[in-house]
């Protein structure tokens, strides 16, 4: 059984990719078009992208090799590196920008109320297994997690919808207006 | 590294006066540009220099034009245009103006 190659036009040069390769090639140029959304100049900066691409597989080709395969385009894709748009924000000032994001509650396709999402945004977690891990915590300290969940529930606070996101469940709906409501009240108690 | 975050802003503004620059001594192609600018403080990437070549060509200030090359498809060398040119000089003079006065404030 042999891999399938794919032959690519990549702008004015023509490459034999395999499969592997291929979706990697295929997801850079997603995000390419994704960061040049709205660009004028967004076909031709693609083709001039894809030109280097070509070059540089073309350049680390081993000649008795079929296709360009991941050995060879990573590197390729390494050297060219992510679109930046002149005047925006790089890549390095969003990922500070991801990572100062404040801890909030987010409600968002929140199960309960939107404490491991907004801990899995700040600390850059994935959120399922921090998920499962508060499951687990909460077998094993025997309840007491719930405490701790009703806490964060308390003292963090809701990050704003985002418009047009997706519609909030019943439970995280319910959490956030009640816990909104708790803090009028008590902040209203303590004034 | 306190100085990084405050550096990299520098470094992104002056990109471009130092693109032009380069195109501004002769009509280049990308990788060469690259070449240029690596092991300088201004090192990049494709991913950098072609987005920021397109906004340069909207602004008229470098246009490029289509040279057959033997290694393989045609390439785009880019040039200034005379706005360009005229871009680059206020941009040079600027610059030295700046350098002035951080040498000499404080003195």
């Amino acid at each position: 059984m042999q891999r399938i190659s794919v032959t690519v036009r990549l702008n004015r040069s023509a490459l034999q990719f395999d499969e592997a390769a291929y979706a990697r090639l295929e997801s850079y140029l997603a995000e390419a078009a994704r960061t040049l959304e709205g660009n004028p100049d967004q076909q031709e900066i693609l083709g001039d992208l894809e030109q280097a691409v070509a070059d540089q597989c073309m350049r680390r080709a081993r000649p008795e090799q079929g296709a360009v395969t991941l050995a060879e385009l990573e590197p390729a894709l390494e050297e060219i590196g992510s679109v930046q748009v002149p005047g925006a924000s790089t890549g390095s000032d969003q990922a500070t920008r991801v990572a100062a994001r404040p801890l909030q509650q987010v409600s968002e396709g929140a199960v309960i109320s939107g404490v491991c999402q907004g801990l899995a945004r700040y600390f850059g977690l994935n959120v399922t297994a921090l998920r499962i891990f508060a499951v687990l915590l909460l077998f094993i300290s025997g309840g007491g997690m719930i405490l701790v969940y009703i806490a964060l529930m308390l003292l963090m606070p809701y990050a704003p919808l985002e418009p047009g996101g997706q519609p909030l469940g019943w439970l995280p709906s319910r959490s956030r207006s009640f816990m909104q409501y708790l803090r009028a009240k008590f902040s209203v108690a303590t004034n | 590294m306190t100085d990084e975050s405050k550096l990299a802003p520098i470094r992104k503004g002056l990109l471009e006066f130092l693109v032009l620059k380069i195109v501004g001594a002769e009509s280049m192609y990308v990788p060469d540009i690259l070449r240029r600018l690596a092991g300088t403080e201004f090192t990049t990437q494709e991913g950098t220099l072609y987005p920021l070549l397109s906004k340069l060509r909207r602004e008229d200030l470098v246009q490029y034009e289509w040279k057959e090359s033997d290694l393989g498809p045609p390439r785009k060398y880019y040039r200034l245009t005379d706005s360009g040119r005229a871009q680059l000089s206020a941009l040079d003079e600027y610059w030295n103006l700046i350098n002035r006065t951080i040498a000499d404030i404080g003195h």
